[in-house]
């Protein structure tokens, strides 16, 4: 999506959102927007970061309403499934546009 | 939605950004596009390949073969079959992967073409069946359709391997 034509009113750069930046975080909703809902471990294992880690980012991602998660059993296992809230992929694909009109034509 | 022109990127950070997004994104996309057990694509491709015929069992304006309601209970039978393998399958590979199923992984311009042209294809054969008693007709669907059904296969697994 192009930057300046995302909305069709304001600066592309309003979409600039310092909880998604954080280089984790960004890579986070990446993951989550291609894929839709990926498992915990699978995205830990894409993104080559601890659980603690993701666990936290995840945490700052939910506590801004980014990212919500569903728990499901798997082999007598809780398994927790990731994805972005409507507002969260709204707020990533903002921060896109931000990105892209930074870097310019 | 915080702003803070501080920690704003310079145009080669940003650039960069994007570049590692477009790779994990690429990352992804090959999980998504994990291809159908072969078990399973074998299953949709018979079911396909089922249609023609069964339909145009149902659909004759005389009983070709069998009592037309011989082959409804074929058609409801093989569709429940279906459905069920299909939830199975569905649900092993989101196991298997970790990721949503998502329909939408193979090109619009591939997908477009197959959303539309193989149900016409299907109907067409029928009405065609209908309209001339010839079955052959059915047959060249049948066959048509389990090609088409085994060439998405295939675009599957080159796409997985392509973005693995």
């Amino acid at each position: 999506m192009k930057a300046d034509t995302r909305s069709g009113t304001g600066d592309p750069m309003d979409g600039f959102d310092t909880t998604i930046h954080a280089p984790n975080r960004l890579r986070i909703c990446a993951l989550l927007d291609t894929a839709g809902e990926a498992e915990f471990a699978v995205v830990q294992e894409q993104l080559d970061v601890s659980a603690s880690v993701l666990s936290k980012h995840v945490t700052v991602l939910m506590e801004a309403g980014y990212v919500e998660q569903r728990k499901a059993v798997r082999n007598t296992r809780q398994r927790v499934w990731l994805r972005l809230t409507p507002g969260g992929r709204q707020a990533y694909q903002a921060h896109l546009a931000a990105l892209r009109a930074i870097v310019g034509p | 939605m915080e702003t803070d022109e501080a920690i704003r990127p310079t145009p080669q950070q940003a650039r960069a950004t994007l570049a590692e997004l477009e790779r994990v994104q690429a990352s992804t996309a090959a999980l998504s596009a994990t291809p159908w057990p072969r078990w399973f694509a074998t299953v949709l491709t018979l079911y396909i390949a089922a249609i023609p015929p069964v339909y145009g069992g149902m659909t004759a304006s005389t009983q070709w073969l069998l009592p037309k309601s011989a082959w409804s209970t074929v058609l409801v039978l093989a569709t429940a079959g279906y459905l069920a393998l299909f939830a199975f399958a569905a649900a092993t590979w989101r196991k298997k992967t970790g990721v949503a199923l998502r329909l939408d992984v193979l090109p619009k311009r591939a997908t477009l073409p197959l959303a539309i042209g193989l149900p016409a294809l299907l109907i067409g054969a029928v009405v065609a069946f209908r309209s001339t008693g010839q079955p052959a007709w059915l047959f060249a669907a049948s066959g048509i359709g389990a090609a088409v059904s085994i060439a998405f296969h295939r675009a599957f697994v080159r796409l997985h391997r392509k973005t693995a």
